[in-house]
């Protein structure tokens, strides 16, 4: 049942990350999402048993968190959703991939373990990625970001409603599965017999938020579009990070 | 089911974002067509709706555990496939951003994997063809029961797929395969029956709000057409997929490899314990496979490891000078 | 005659033709006036906004907003005049920021950017909350809330400002100072709620209505103070007209 207040807990606590005022923060939020990717793309091209390529890249969360003052604790709690099917895939390797590859004092050490250790930190490296790029960029920077690289605008706008009224029906749905478990105390979810009811219930209102959200955009000359202005251009601090990171990740692959 | 970062070769991650990047671009052109101002509020507010509605546990009757909301057949019954697409994406996008659910390079697979599936086919396939001819309690059931066993069970088969193109796992296949598809099977059924609950209640309440064959049948192209342009987009993605994993060095040999050799195994392998010796078997038949010139690598792998963490050391070093003298300025 | 006024003729409403909301509603409203509109839950005061500002089409009779019929063709036109404040502000706030919902309105009818930019930072100075411009909607308490839902009307520089229990979920502070906002505008304002201190308070007008129509029209003092008439239509005196129980 917490799931909903940890999801608004979540929501809160990075918006407040995305808020604070620091120089990483404050970087072109186009420039940290193209870096993010390319990291991400860099980071899962290198081999399966490139243990030293990857560990390497490992440079850019690391740098990111120190600089940018992020708790690296509060990004650990977020690889609990992620892992496990990483796990489950990369598990499998030192079973089924047994060449012997050297010792570790008399204990044989496996290509399938390398493997998996590979997998694992390539899992843990997107994970680290995405949590830097959203604990310094907020959502509407984010989709500032994908405005400038030409994604619709209806898709971008859709993107940001749905972000805003996130909020506030995670709360309508945590004020009913509260208000139902409050006279239902020995039930862990909602039982059978009320899952259209409760759910549906959500929906109708929501459908009737969305009505009267219409009705609101309506009033005041909402006509189908809507108006985006540009407002920050990069500057040159902005390509000069970019540069740099782009740079040490071609150095880091080539080398690697 | 969202598939992992981890999990996905940059260029199997590319072939699905192109994919889905296509299905969107030709989505946002029918959205616009219907020129309907009021979609975008409703798609947007319906988006955050599935959020939330998928944080709700549901108990399984019988068990101890819980289930969850269906989001692409729900919403595709209730804004249409196009809409429904799009407001999939949003959801996708932010939780991949938000709760790590999902990664931004696997965003193009899983919007495929599950938006994709869950909005186009559940309603070309499922829910326009059973409503043609009037809604009923019962229709309404099937449909998001069979809709969201079939689209979870595509989803699951596609996760495995990626998977194996991306050759990130010594996994077989078929091992691979024979788990995801009987967990999301019963997934499957209780996503079904939750969703089958509240559009249930949607009927009962609001009829209207479904969305209705009639008025969109006459534009919309037919059954066959669907599935020839699905049949297209299979042939399309298989293809970049193979070339994908072709260009990655132990890519698709190794795939096919590993396919071969699990497949053999079914026909006379035993479970698990079998899969493994046979797979050792092979990978010592074929010395030179997989792990060129093991000795050197790891032999340069002690001393790069060692070069790494001296390298990082200093960098960390220097990352703590950067903010002690920017703290000393400000 | 300022050209600043409503009228309402004879006007019918029902939902789906069946269920009548609203009948024979006839009364006119000009510039400066400043009506409360009072009645039990349910006797149609939001129907009757609605209808105001085109949002609920199909009824009988004439609406004309500054001689402009409420029409789906004139609707743009008539809206553009009139400012809605909607009792839910979430609905009402769809935008990520304060700013970028104060500046929706005045970008949708094609204001270049330094003036929207001036509109806005006139709004949210008006209302006397500067300090909240780029803050983020949803986290911000109910009366913020609603103070940023009134100043993305006011950026509209609307004629007649229409609201919907504005005063609900307001703690004191927050309801004092939208008292002092609501009287500040100087157009013609119509305020539906059911709180009849603050109805008092900013009001010169009452229109008391029961069971779709209208009941009582006439000077905010008279009606406010009759407990006969209130009483009889679900109402109550005013707390601070009403005589301590202790």
């Amino acid at each position: 049942m917490n799931k909903l207040g940890n999801a608004l807990y979540e929501i809160h606590h990075m918006d407040m990350l995305a808020a604070k005022d620091q120089w990483v923060n404050r970087l072109h939020p186009l420039v940290k999402l193209v870096l993010t990717i390319v990291f991400l793309t860099v980071t899962m091209s290198f081999q399966k048993y490139d243990l030293t390529g990857l560990l390497r890249m490992g440079i850019y969360p690391i740098v990111l968190f120190i600089v940018g003052e992020i708790s690296f604790c509060d990004s650990i709690r977020r690889l609990r959703i992620v892992l496990p099917l990483v796990c489950f895939v990369g598990l499998f390797n030192p079973i089924f991939d047994r060449q012997v590859i050297g010792y570790i004092g008399t204990v044989p050490l496996t290509a399938g373990m390398l493997s998996m250790v590979t997998l694992m930190i390539k899992g843990i490296y997107s994970v680290l990625a995405a949590y830097l790029l959203i604990a310094t960029t907020s959502i509407e920077k984010i989709c500032y970001a994908l405005r400038l690289l030409h994604i619709p605008a209806i898709l971008v706008t859709q993107v940001l409603l749905t972000y805003r009224y996130v909020t506030v029906l995670l709360e309508e749905a945590n004020r009913m599965t509260q208000a139902y478990s409050l006279r239902a105390p020995n039930q862990k979810g909602v039982h059978f017999k009320v899952w259209g009811t409760l759910a549906g219930q959500l929906l109708l209102r929501s459908m009737d938020r969305a009505n009267e959200v219409y009705e609101s955009m309506t009033l005041r000359g909402y006509r189908g579009e809507f108006y985006y202005t540009a407002k920050e251009p990069c500057k040159a601090k902005d390509w000069l990070y970019l540069g740099v990171w782009l740079a040490l990740f071609a150095v880091l692959k080539v080398t690697g | 089911m969202h598939m992992a970062d981890a999990l996905v070769a940059p260029a199997v991650a590319a072939t699905m974002y192109v994919c889905s990047g296509g299905v969107a671009g030709f989505s946002v052109k029918k959205v616009r067509l219907e020129s309907d101002p009021k979609k975008i509020p409703v798609m947007g507010v319906m988006g955050a709706f599935v959020f939330a509605a998928q944080m709700i546990n549901f108990t399984i009757p019988g068990t101890g555990s819980s289930g969850h909301l269906c989001g692409g057949m729900m919403l595709t019954a209730l804004l249409g496939p196009y809409a429904a697409f799009l407001t999939m994406i949003g959801v996708l996008l932010i939780q991949c951003l938000l709760f790590a659910d999902g990664g931004l390079l696997a965003l193009g697979c899983n919007i495929w994997n599950m938006a994709f599936y869950g909005c186009f086919l559940g309603y070309f396939l499922f829910w326009r063809p059973m409503m043609k001819k009037g809604m009923s309690r019962g229709k309404i059931v099937g449909a998001s029961i069979l809709g969201c066993v079939v689209t979870l069970q595509l989803g699951a088969f596609s996760v495995a797929l990626e998977t194996l193109a991306s050759g990130i796992t010594d996994l077989p296949f078929s091992v691979f395969v024979a788990t995801m598809q009987p967990i999301h099977l019963v997934i499957g059924l209780v996503e079904g029956l939750i969703t089958a609950a509240v559009l249930l209640f949607v009927y009962e309440a609001r009829p209207e709000m479904l969305s209705c064959s009639e008025e969109r049948a006459k534009s919309r192209f037919s059954f066959k057409k669907t599935i020839a342009i699905l049949g297209i987009a299979a042939l399309v993605i298989g293809g970049a997929v193979s070339l994908a994993a072709s260009s990655n060095p132990d890519g698709l040999e190794w795939s096919m490899e590993r396919l071969t050799g699990s497949t053999e195994l079914e026909n006379d392998g035993t479970g698990a314990h079998a899969a493994a010796e046979e797979i050792q078997e092979k990978t010592a038949l074929l010395p030179d496979y997989g792990f060129k010139n093991s000795d050197s690598t790891f032999g340069t792998s002690f001393s790069g490891i060692a070069g790494s963490a001296v390298v990082l050391i200093v960098c960390v070093g220097a990352c703590y000078a950067f903010r002690f003298f920017k703290k000393k300025k400000s | 005659m300022s050209h600043i006024h409503i009228n309402f003729e004879h006007v019918n409403y029902s939902y789906e033709k069946t269920v009548p909301i609203l009948q024979d509603i006839t009364f006119t409203a000009h510039e400066n006036d400043s009506i409360g509109l009072i009645g039990a839950n349910g006797v149609g005061k939001s129907t009757l906004l609605k209808l105001l500002v085109g949002l609920n089409p199909d009824y009988e009779g004439s609406i004309r907003v500054e001689e402009m019929p409420v029409v789906k063709e004139m609707l743009p036109k008539v809206r553009e005049k009139i400012g809605y404040v909607f009792q839910d502000s979430d609905s009402q706030l769809f935008m990520s920021t304060v700013f970028e919902d104060v500046a929706f309105a005045p970008r949708n009818y094609g204001l270049p950017e330094e003036e929207v930019e001036k509109r806005v930072n006139h709004a949210l100075k008006q209302i006397h909350i500067e300090h909240l411009r780029d803050k983020q909607i949803y986290k911000m308490s109910g009366g913020e809330k609603k103070m940023a839902s009134i100043a993305t009307i006011l950026a509209m520089t609307p004629d007649i400002i229409l609201m919907d229990e504005p005063s609900i979920a307001l703690d004191p502070r927050n309801r004092r100072s939208l008292i002092h906002i609501l009287n500040d505008f100087e157009h013609l304002k119509i305020i539906a709620s059911h709180d009849l201190d603050m109805i008092l308070e900013t009001c010169s007008r009452v229109i008391l209505m029961s069971g779709g129509c209208i009941v009582c029209d006439g000077d905010a003092k008279e009606i406010l103070t009759n407990q006969e008439l209130l009483e009889e239509n679900g109402l109550e005196l005013p707390f601070c007209l009403q005589k301590p129980v202790w």
